[in-house]
């Protein structure tokens, strides 16, 4: 591998472990603030896709289609939450899993009977369609640039949304002691449902920003999901820093196992994975 | 006794002797038998996850491995044109399924709770990539079976593998016989220690129980059987691919397990019939079934958590009752 | 009353972080007498008793049982070693009868954990140690009762029950009266004056009134150190004892 299939490579790894961490980001959040085991989240991803597609065709414009669909997401979160997720607070695991596996099927279902299972796409909008040269002959296109900007902005506003206001620490406080929280007065109900909400959100705008460099296929809910999965499972459950490191880690592992080890290219983050677990059966950020 | 409910003896009686009868009924319709015949085999399939997670408590979201190891050892191990002996093959698929078993199982139950439900998915997704991958076993379009074992079993050959029929019965015995061995595994001392794990696994410890040793014996005894279940699948239509191992066989035998009823280990038969049998139905009447399907695991999940088999002991006893 | 030494501990620590729960603790169980120990809430008590069953490794010191260092066995080991426990929190099988409670007990002794075959159902021998067990304890009468429906007091007599058909050497009991009627305390006081005619005891409890009728040796122990040990009329002589814990008031919950 020369030095800039290297530098390619080493920034597909980090855009896609970015992406992988919007997603994760909400999975982790979820998990730990309120103790659901969400495995619908990368349905979520899925709806902003097609939503992102969808709104794209009758606006034409990216921006405006990708907050509409961030809007919708939120409200679906708020619906979700409220008839569904809050019936779990009380359940065990195994409940956790069967309802949101029930949902998938739902949200599966929803995709193929109002855009159908043809394979779409979303074009790249103009503003970012250019690309930089990096060598007389390899390019490198803005938009994947512009998606890394996008969720380091992202990671950035979490830290100092979870760091430095009430929000941010009520979350902190209902990770650690939900009774406490109580006790202050708070209305953990209300709580649980922006978190839920927010983390539906971070899921669909992944979808969003995602759409215009993958296609969009069902079934790419659950192939992202399995991908969060590992990501919390090295980072450790329910920690955000763990989701970031992990994400990272899993998009380089990912990226340059398609180079290195072509064949067996998929399997390597789990093979990864194993190994963290063996050295830290919590992962490497564990609380 | 080891059938002590009602609803229990009752399904003996009735299942069993219909499912005995059933091809004669069906008068040698094949496309019917083959799909009884998936059921029984998804029967036993569902049945060891119903004793991993009802019975010992430890929920996996990668028992679907098994189930494809199951398919892809005989591939691997079987010469491609020569017909093997089925017992023996089955003798040796069980015990390298539960080799494979006892190494992951050290690894994945030092974990428990959610980290173990993304664990044990995590482990299904490598070896279903794996194969996906492989060009030796035929990537994502998997290796075909070209010829069938015999059974032969001390000259005897009872069943012609390439008759469905035979093929039937086959898959009914050995589902009966997976019942009857998880019904006495259950009963036996063995099931006293993992009832007790599950029900306080503190109190189990300081009673002076090496509790990891039975949870993993227990994970391995239903891997071995759940490879079984998969070696049926594949010798019964000739082929094995990776969505054998892919995570939604996995969460449908789970789904199968809630419509069942958890933890009654006769349950896993009815609740692999129901949703076979839904799924027929849906599928024919429209191509969104899984909107319904969907709706109803929630419905399931929220209101009628027994299942059918905790529905229909809840009947039998309130009868008893008065 | 010297009566041999079964289980020592020398210089035991217990931090969590920078908190010492409990600090150079060094004490000698003595066989065939109840061993109470006492103090005030966050003296380290239970932090003790879950050392001494295994549920805590130690920061560092030793547990001597019979002359051997078992600090770093597993947990398990302990209870197969004859250390038998009770917890302070009801800790039984709910939904078994009182007879397979102790069944489960009676058979990690009797083997035979690891058939698949043989019913659990088909042993008349283990049946009868356990209900053996239940009988020591005055719950013969409740032996096919299911364990969530006898009322709380019989459940923690159940408890030790169980712990009794593991044929243990050392029972250690935290709290076997915590929330109990005084009917109720009257019988496991009871029950504990004759069982330690036959094992040691360590017991926490408290109860003061209990402790004081029960105990042969007695510890004090305050902020995670060791105050005092000695005979009941020594430790109630005792000018310390008197200052840090009895000075406070008479109210010493």
């Amino acid at each position: 591998m020369d030095s800039t299939l290297f530098i390619v490579q080493l920034i597909n790894g980090i855009q896609y472990g970015l992406v992988l961490f919007l997603i994760a980001s909400g999975l982790t959040l979820v998990f730990g603030v309120m103790g659901i085991l969400n495995l619908a989240h990368g349905s979520m991803y899925m709806v902003g896709a097609y939503l992102a597609w969808y709104f794209v065709q009758h606006t034409g414009s990216f921006a405006l289609s990708a907050f509409i669909s961030a809007v919708i997401a939120l409200c679906i979160g708020v619906v979700v939450e409220r008839t569904l997720i809050r019936q779990l607070y009380r359940r065990n695991h195994l409940d956790q899993v069967l309802l949101t596996i029930g949902m998938i099927f739902v949200f599966n279902a929803l995709q193929s009977l109002l855009w159908g299972n043809d394979p779409l796409g979303v074009e790249v909008p103009e503003a970012l369609a250019a690309s930089i040269p990096l060598t007389g002959i390899i390019e490198y296109p803005v938009y994947r640039i512009f998606v890394a900007v996008f969720c380091i902005v992202v990671a950035a506003a979490m830290y100092y949304v979870i760091n430095k206001t009430r929000l941010g620490m009520l979350i902190r406080a209902g990770e650690s002691n939900r009774e406490m929280v109580e006790c202050l007065g708070v209305d953990i109900s209300r709580l649980y449902t922006i978190v839920f909400a927010i983390g539906v959100m971070l899921a669909a705008v992944a979808g969003v920003v995602a759409a215009p460099i993958s296609s969009i296929v069902p079934g790419m809910g659950e192939h992202i999901l399995i991908s969060c999965f590992v990501v919390v499972v090295i980072g450790g459950m329910g920690s955000i820093k763990g989701a970031f490191v992990g994400a990272l880690l899993v998009g380089l592992v990912d990226t340059f196992a398609s180079v290195l080890v072509p064949e067996l290219s998929s399997m390597m983050i789990y093979v990864f994975m194993a190994f963290v677990l063996l050295l830290k059966p919590q992962g490497l950020f564990s609380s | 006794m080891l059938f002590k409910k009602r609803a229990e003896r009752l399904f003996m009686w009735v299942f069993f002797p219909l499912a005995l009868l059933m091809p004669m009924f069906l008068e040698q319709n094949e496309y019917y038998v083959n799909k009884l015949t998936t059921i029984m085999i998804l029967s036993i399939f569902v049945m060891s996850l119903d004793y991993l997670v009802g019975k010992c408590g430890l929920i996996t979201l990668g028992h679907a491995m098994f189930y494809g190891l199951g398919g892809y050892l005989f591939v691997i191990l079987a010469p491609e044109y020569e017909a093997v002996n089925f017992w023996v093959y089955t003798f040796y698929i069980c015990a390298i399924s539960a080799a494979i078993a006892l190494v992951i199982g050290l690894l994945v139950l030092r974990t428990s709770g959610i980290y173990m439900i993304m664990i044990t998915l995590a482990f299904a997704q490598m070896t279903f990539y794996y194969f996906s991958g492989s060009i030796d076993y035929g990537g994502t379009d998997g290796v075909f079976v070209y010829v069938k074992p015999e059974t032969s079993i001390f000259g005897l050959s009872l069943f012609d593998l390439d008759n469905p029929t035979h093929f039937y019965y086959l898959c009914l015995l050995s589902l009966f016989n997976t019942l009857l061995f998880f019904k006495v595994l259950v009963r036996s001392q063995f099931g006293r220690v993992v009832d007790a794990i599950q029900v306080n696994p503190g109190r189990t410890t300081a009673l002076g129980y090496n509790i990891f040793v039975y949870k993993l014996m227990s994970y391995v005894v239903a891997s071995a059987l759940g490879a079984y279940a998969g070696y049926l699948f594949t010798l019964q239509y000739g082929f094995v691919n990776p969505s054998m191992l892919s995570w939604t066989t996995s969460g449908t035998a789970l789904v199968m397990l809630i419509l069942g009823g958890i933890g009654s280990i006769y349950g896993a038969i009815l609740g692999t019939i129901t949703y076979e049998g839904l799924h027929y139905t849906l599928e024919h009447w429209t191509e969104h079934w899984m909107l319904f399907m969907g709706g109803l695991i929630i419905l399931m999940v929220m209101v009628f958590k027994k299942g059918i088999a905790g529905f229909l002991e809840d009947l039998l006893e309130k009868r008893d009752g008065k | 009353m010297e009566n041999n030494v079964i289980l020592e501990t020398e210089g035991l620590c217990k931090y969590w972080g920078g908190l010492k729960a409990l600090d150079n603790l060094s004490l000698a169980f003595h066989d065939k007498q109840l061993h109470g120990i006492v103090g005030p809430n966050g003296a380290g008590k239970s932090t003790l008793l879950n050392m001494l069953c295994g549920h805590y490794k130690p920061t560092s010191g030793e547990i001597i049982y019979r002359g051997e260092s078992i600090s770093s066995i597993k947990p398990f080991e302990f209870a197969r070693r004859g250390i038998g426990r009770s917890f302070q929190k009801t800790n039984i099988y709910t939904n078994a009868t009182c007879l397979e409670n102790c069944c489960v007990a009676v058979q990690r002794l009797m083997g035979g954990s690891f058939n698949f075959f043989r019913s659990r159902y088909s042993q008349k021998m283990l049946d009868d140690i356990a209900t053996k067990a239940l009988e020591k304890v005055g719950l013969a009468h409740r032996r096919d009762y299911i364990a969530s429906q006898i009322s709380y007091g019989e459940q923690r007599q159940l408890e030790i029950a169980m712990v009794l058909a593991t044929s243990p050497a050392l029972l250690l009991l935290d709290e076997p009266m915590a929330g109990m009627g005084h009917e109720e305390s009257q019988l496991i006081i009871n029950l504990l004056n004759t069982l330690k005619k036959e094992y040691c005891i360590v017991l926490v409890e408290h109860d003061m009134d209990a402790i004081f009728e029960l105990s042969d040796q007695l510890t004090v122990m305050v902020d995670g150190q060791h105050l005092v040990t000695g005979s009941v009329d020594e430790v109630r002589e005792d000018a310390r004892v008197k200052e840090a814990y009895l000075g406070q008031g008479d109210e010493v919950y």
